[in-house]
Parts: C-alpha cells; sequence; structure tokens
C-alpha cells in the first residue's frame, strides 16, 4: 500500500504516510484514507508524511487542497512533515507554507 | 413440437484432413456436437474454403498433399488478421520438433488420433471462449477508439472557442515575443495581454493545474476577466482579486491556476508584479545586465476565498529597453535520460552565455533540446520589452449605439473620501462615465492617462504625502510602495475630489477636469521651470498632463490641478 | 470377432456417432487402405515411407484396428534404420493383418445394414 494512516488511540491525530511518488495515481488512495467512516468524532489535527515520498506534482498539491477542505478549511490543523529538499522546493514556490505547516 | 435452435455455441468449424475416412468420422463427430461442418482434403483447399466462408475454427490435419497444414495454417491465420481463428493440429506427431512447428506457424491446439469425442469436444469450448474473448478486446477498442474521437473532436471545439477569445488581446504588439507549444492550453497553459486605456500592457502568463478540456474551460472565465477588466482601466490587484474570486467560485477545489501578472507602464516606467506559485521570472536590465528574479509571492488563484486573498503587488523601476522574462515550469521541469532536471542553475548559466538579448529564446530552445535529446512540446516562455509607446495604439472600443442620445450639457462632482481612498480605484468607473460623450471616446486614452496622473498624485503625494524622489532605483521604489501601503491601511482623514464639467462648444465641446487633494501642496512654479527629461522616474507628471490635455494649470499651492478636452463635430 | 484385432469398444461408438453413414464410413475406409498398401509396396524413398505408414496408423487406430495402428507405428517410427529387406518384411506383415480385419469390417458391414 503506497498510502498508510494511522489514527492515534485517542482518535484526535491521523497520520496518512504517502510513499513512492505523489501523483494523480494516488488519487482514490489518497481520498480514501481520510473519508473513512467509523470514527465519531472526526480527527482534529492530521498529519501528512510525505519521508518516503520522491515527487510531488501539481494533481498532489490539489489532493492537499481537498483534504484541507474536507477538514474544516481554514479552520483545519495539516502538517506536512518530512518533506525532502525537492519536494519543499514544489510547495515554496506554490506558497503552500500559507496554508499548511510544512516541515 | 418445438424446433430446437443449434445451441448458442454452435460454430462454422473447418476440417482440413487428406485421409477420406477420417475426414467423414471427423464430420459426423463435429456436426453431432451441434455444429456446421466444412471439409477440405489438403491445405490448398483449406485455404480457399476459408477465403470463401470464413469458418470460426479449424480443425487442420498436419501431413497433407498439395499443401501441408503448416503452410496453410500460416496463410489462414494470416487472412483472418485481427480476427482470432483458432487452428487445432490434427496430429499424433510426437517430435518436439514438429509439435513447436505448429505452434510456430499460429496453431493454437492439438488433438491425438484416435480422436477422442469427449476431449475434442473439450477443446472446442475452449478455444471458442477465446476466440470470443478476441472478439469482445477488439469491439471495446475499436469503441475506445470511438470515444477518443469524440473527445478529441470537443477539444478541437474548445480550443476554437477560446482562440476567439484569446485573439482579443494584443499578443501581436511589436514588444512582445513568445513562444507557446502547440499543445499549451491543453497543457493549461494561457498566455493573455492587452493594453489598459493608458496605454499601459497587462501581461499574464498561466498554468492551470491539469491538461485537457478542464484547463481550457477554467481559462475562458479568467481571459474575460482579464480582457474586461484591462480594457475598463482596472488595476493589477483588482484584476486579480476579481479573477481569484471567479476561479474559486466555479473551479472545484483541486483545480487552481498559478499565475503571473504583469503591468508595464510605459509612462511611469515602472513594473508591477503578482507571482503566485509560477517559477521566477526575471526582470533584465540592459544598462547593467542584472536580472532580478520575479519570485513567486502568492498562493496560486483560485484557492484562497477573496476574504484572504492576498492582492499586493512589487513595483520595480523599468527603462526603455529592459525586458521581463517569464516561463512556464515545462522548462525547469525537463528531464534527461537519467532524470536529472534542466533546473533553474541550467537556466542561469544559459542567460550567463546569452550575448544576444534577441536570441534568449532560440538559446534556451537549444539549450533543452543538448539536454534532453529532442525539443519538448509543452514550454510556454514571453518576454516584454519597454518600447517607446508612440506606435502602439491602443484600439479604440467600438460601440452599438448611434449616439444620439449622449449627454454633452452637465457636470459631476466627486469627494473620496479615506475609508473609500484605501478600497475603491474609482478611474474605470470615471472613464466609462466620461465615455458616454461620444466626441470624447477617441480620446480615452489620453483621458485615462490623465485621469491617473492627476488621481495617483493628489493621493499619494497628496493626501499620503510621499516623497516621490525616493523612486530613484530598486530600493528607493521598494520602500516608496510600501509606505504608500502602509499610509494608506493607517488613513484616518484626507479627500481627493474630481470635477468634471462637459459642455457644448459650437458642433463639438469641451470636458473640464478639476483634481483636488487634502494635502500638503508643492512648488508648482519650482516644478514647471524643470526641463522635460523623458528618462525621469519620479516626478508628478506635471508634463504628462500639460501634453495631453490642454490649458493645464496648478492653483491653490498645488492642490488643486485643472486640465481640458476639446472635440469636434464627429463626422 | 477377435478383440485383439478389432476394438469393438471403438466400432460401438463408430455406429453411434455416424448412425446410417456407418456403412459408408467403413466402405470409405477399406478403399483408403487399399491405396495405401499399394503405396507402401511401390515407396522408394524413405520419407514416402514414413508418410504413408503414418497416416495408415491414424486412420486405423480411429477405426480401431489397434494391431494394425501399432504395426504401421513400427514401421513410421524405424523406417530410417530399416535394411530394404526388413522393409518388405514389415510391409508384408502389415498387408496380413489388413487382409485379416478386412473380413471382420465387412462382416460389421452388413450386420449394421440388417439392423437399420
Amino acid at each position: 500500500m503506497s498510502v498508510v494512516t494511522q489514527l492515534s488511540p485517542d482518535g484526535k491525530k491521523l497520520t496518512i504516510s504517502v510513499k513512492g511518488r505523489f501523483d494523480f495515481a494516488k488519487h482514490q488512495e489518497f481520498r480514501k484514507s481520510y473519508e473513512r467512516p467509523g470514527t465519531e468524532v472526526p480527527p482534529s489535527s492530521i498529519v501528512v508524511d510525505l519521508k518516503e515520498a520522491t515527487y510531488l506534482d501539481s494533481s498532489a498539491l490539489g489532493m492537499l487542497l481537498l483534504l484541507r477542505d474536507h477538514a474544516g478549511g481554514d479552520d483545519s490543523d495539516i502538517r506536512v512533515v518530512n518533506s525532502s529538499s525537492d519536494v519543499k522546493k514544489i510547495l515554496a514556490i506554490s506558497n503552500f507554507d500559507k496554508l499548511f505547516d510544512i516541515s | 413440437m418445438i424446433t430446437v435452435q443449434s445451441a448458442p455455441e454452435s460454430l462454422t468449424i473447418l476440417i482440413a484432413e487428406d485421409s477420406a475416412a477420417d475426414r467423414m468420422l471427423l464430420s459426423s463427430i463435429v456436426r453431432r456436437q451441434g455444429h456446421q461442418v466444412l471439409t477440405a482434403a489438403n491445405g490448398a483447399e483449406a485455404v480457399d474454403v476459408f477465403r470463401q466462408q470464413r469458418p470460426q475454427l479449424v480443425l487442420m490435419d498436419a501431413m497433407m498433399p498439395v499443401m501441408d497444414g503448416f503452410a496453410a495454417a500460416a496463410q489462414i491465420k494470416a487472412l483472418a488478421g485481427e480476427t482470432l481463428v483458432p487452428i487445432i493440429f490434427l496430429t499424433s506427431l510426437s517430435e518436439n520438433q514438429a509439435l513447436a512447428r505448429c505452434l510456430e506457424v499460429g496453431g493454437d491446439d492439438f488433438l491425438a488420433k484416435p480422436y477422442n469425442q469427449v476431449i475434442l469436444a473439450a477443446k472446442i469450448k475452449a478455444m471458442d471462449r477465446l476466440r470470443r474473448l478476441q472478439a469482445t478486446v477488439v469491439q471495446q477498442r475499436d469503441q475506445i477508439a470511438r470515444h477518443h474521437e469524440y473527445l478529441l473532436n470537443e477539444q478541437r471545439v474548445a480550443k476554437a472557442v477560446f482562440d476567439k477569445v484569446a485573439h482579443s488581446g494584443c499578443l501581436n504588439a511589436p514588444n512582445i515575443r513568445y513562444l507557446q507549444s502547440p499543445y499549451a492550453l491543453f497543457n493549461g497553459d494561457l498566455l493573455l495581454a492587452a493594453f489598459t486605456p493608458a496605454g499601459d500592457m497587462h501581461v499574464l502568463l498561466g498554468d492551470f493545474t491539469g491538461h485537457g478540456l478542464p484547463a481550457a474551460v477554467g481559462a475562458m472565465p479568467l481571459a474575460e476577466v482579464f480582457y474586461g477588466m484591462t480594457a475598463k482601466g482596472y488595476g493589477l490587484a483588482e484584476t486579480l482579486r476579481e479573477m481569484n474570486a471567479k476561479l474559486k467560485r466555479i473551479l472545484p477545489v483541486d483545480m487552481f491556476c498559478c499565475a503571473t501578472m504583469l503591468c508595464l507602464s510605459f509612462q511611469n516606467r515602472s513594473l508591477e508584479v503578482w507571482n503566485g506559485g509560477m517559477p521566477d521570472g526575471y526582470l533584465h536590465s540592459i544598462a547593467s545586465g542584472e536580472r532580478t528574479p520575479l519570485t513567486a509571492r502568492h498562493l496560486p488563484l483560485g484557492v484562497l476565498s477573496p476574504q484572504t486573498f492576498d492582492d499586493r503587488t512589487e513595483v520595480f523601476p523599468m527603462a526603455l529597453g529592459d525586458r521581463v522574462f517569464l516561463l512556464s515550469d515545462g522548462v525547469i521541469d525537463t528531464c534527461d535520460a537519467d532524470e536529472q532536471l534542466f533546473g533553474v542553475q541550467r537556466l542561469q548559466q544559459v542567460f550567463a552565455a546569452n550575448r544576444q538579448p534577441d536570441t534568449l529564446f532560440e538559446d534556451i530552445e537549444q539549450a533543452l533540446r543538448d539536454f534532453r535529446g529532442e525539443a519538448r512540446d509543452d514550454v510556454s516562455m514571453v518576454e516584454v520589452s519597454l518600447l517607446e509607446p508612440a506606435h502602439a495604439n491602443p484600439p479604440v472600443p467600438v460601440y452599438s449605439d448611434s449616439g444620439q442620445s449622449c449627454p454633452l450639457d452637465w457636470s459631476a462632482s466627486f469627494e473620496f473620501r479615506a475609508a473609500t481612498l484605501k478600497r475603491f480605484n474609482p478611474l474605470p468607473y470615471l472613464l466609462h462615465l466620461l465615455q458616454e460623450v461620444h466626441g470624447l471616446r477617441a480620446q480615452s486614452g489620453a483621458l485615462y492617462s490623465v485621469l491617473a496622473e492627476l488621481y495617483s498624485n493628489a493621493l499619494e503625494h497628496g493626501v499620503l504625502g510621499l516623497d516621490s524622489s525616493l523612486k530613484r532605483d530598486v530600493a528607493g521604489f521598494t520602500r516608496y510602495y510600501q509606505q504608500r501601503n502602509a499610509r494608506l491601511d493607517e488613513l484616518k482623514e484626507g479627500y481627493v475630489r474630481v470635477h468634471l464639467q462637459v459642455t457644448p462648444e459650437g458642433e463639438g465641446g469641451c470636458l473640464a477636469i478639476g483634481v483636488e487633494d487634502s494635502g500638503k501642496g508643492f512648488d508648482v512654479g519650482q516644478v514647471l521651470e524643470r526641463p522635460v527629461d523623458p528618462g525621469r522616474l519620479s516626478g508628478r507628471g506635471v508634463n504628462l498632463v500639460r501634453q495631453l490635455g490642454r490649458n493645464a494649470s496648478w492653483s491653490d499651492d498645488g492642490r488643486s490641478a485643472r486640465v481640458e478636452f476639446y472635440w469636434k463635430a464627429l463626422a | 470377432m477377435t478383440g485383439e484385432h478389432l476394438n469393438p469398444k471403438v466400432l460401438s461408438a463408430l455406429r453411434e456417432v455416424m448412425e446410417d453413414a456407418y456403412p459408408q464410413l467403413l466402405d470409405t475406409f477399406l478403399a483408403d487402405s487399399e491405396e495405401r498398401l499399394q503405396s507402401l509396396r511401390k515407396a522408394e524413398q524413405t520419407a514416402q515411407l514414413e508418410e504413408v505408414a503414418h497416416s495408415f496408423k491414424g486412420s486405423s487406430s480411429n477405426m480401431g484396428a489397434d494391431r494394425l495402428a501399432k504395426l504401421c507405428h513400427e514401421l513410421e517410427s524405424k523406417a530410417k534404420t530399416l535394411s530394404s529387406l526388413e522393409i518388405l518384411e514389415r510391409v508384408a506383415a502389415i498387408d496380413v493383418e489388413f487382409k485379416l480385419v478386412r473380413p471382420l469390417y465387412e462382416a460389421e458391414r452388413q450386420r449394421s445394414l440388417a439392423d437399420s
């Protein structure tokens, strides 16, 4: 599986790890990872872990926007962590650090 | 009595066998299993029968006179083409060589003698399943090809419609050079250019997420806003706000448009820039040879809500002959065989090596070709130079009304106070109002330039008290505009008044414009004495007003300006 | 009916498949076989011998003449290594076997006509 999720024991933090190329092929998987039913209270914070992501394109940026919209838009709390320098560069040019906490 | 139709799996089967008894026997077996039978006694006959009757399956004896089974099988397979006609070889050949030969010529299976009815039935059934599978695949392939054609056609139509929208711009102006790949639109690249009523130029290089129809569909509303607002005299910030709001409203959440928008002002010798998500553009100063990167400071269009959208622009001085260069990410992202990116550094190297500014595009294309081994088809580049606007006449808008009912004798006064000065640009509205007077339409450009000049002077030097001598160099420009924004944010008092008076004169008429501000004024005499210097970056544009209008005058210590425009009867 | 020369199970299966055309099948086989024997006797090259023997083998096995089929198979597979004399011997053996089963087929033929 190239998109792996982990929910914290108290159900408040959802970690989504993306492995390999983060591009349009991952669309369905990525959506499913946060649209899962079952939790009564949706997680209050989300972490997208890109440690094993090798590449990011504009469809990945679009997917992050969908995630943000789903998590409450301006009220969301999403962190994008462990980005490689290439990925960081792409996020910087598109100024996505204005929407997400990127490290 | 009900006639039972032949079983759904009833096939037409060709039996090619030279032994008469075996042929007879096999025919009966196959007929009993519910199929139609054709026979042939040798290879040549088998090929003929196949050609004429096109059976769906062939039982082929390997050893036959005239033409043996192998040759016949090869020919039949060739005749069948895309359609799968299974060939079952009837053979008790045991050598692997012979069996291998069966497969080589396209044989699909073997049946040994003595014929076993059960095995034969099973093989026919299996082969039939394969045959149908192949037919389905071919059918679906053809269906997909047809749908693909429809889609391509839809794209062609979209492109044709879009081209009509796109060509209301001025990409063919003498100071613009651009390269846009044939598939640019369908890669989401967008290049727009238009003159403002004052003769300034707005340029937008955009890159929609996605490809194909979705990207093209987003481009059209964007282009409409761009052209409409630019023609009316709106500035960069307002136009960007409107484009962002529109895209935010109509596009799905995950679609957006990276864009760099420029305003080149020939009269102010300045470049105003807004970059949301695009690679660095470059402002090339001919005098110093320096290239200033124009970096993305904003999110792409269509992401932020209107309330959170950031419309702040950066302003740089631009001398005559200077050029702005923009490119899409197709250049940077070009990969070579080892998946290395062309990257910004290589681009800088091309810049450094470029001796003739006019060949910059060719240099870059060559560098890309050398790097990648072939040309790329989705690259967009544009270069805009600051030239004398003498020949660049913006087209006069064409109106459909006949002019019988236009206002010829009226006056209007406006007072824009602090809260309004902060957020409202009255110029497009004032120009629109004046264009109701048909006689003035031919002078729209001059009118707008003069109004803009007087208004910005009143606001910036008058109300905000900014010192125009700051605009000497790049650092000064930045400081000036930072101060402008800061003071405007904090503004609590002050006003700019605009008076318009239209009166008939003979067959034509006269427009008198008056602009007043609540500022400290300036020493008019001193400014008027200065020799006319076309190279000056700063100044009150006093000379511009004098050149474009008539009887320009300043009073009340420079706080009040007045100028007139005349027109004769229309032919 | 001698079981080892003609396989009765095969015959009854043939009869079931062919129905009214059963006698015709038997006739055809017998006529074909005569021709093949001629070819075997006249054959001058090994390749020809192999081909005919192969074909005869196939037919005989279909028709239930198991012993005949076996003899043909042996001739086919060994043709290259046999001397001319040995070949003559084997062809003669095939001839003998055929002459033995032929009346059996004819009897079979008569029987089927009577039963129809």
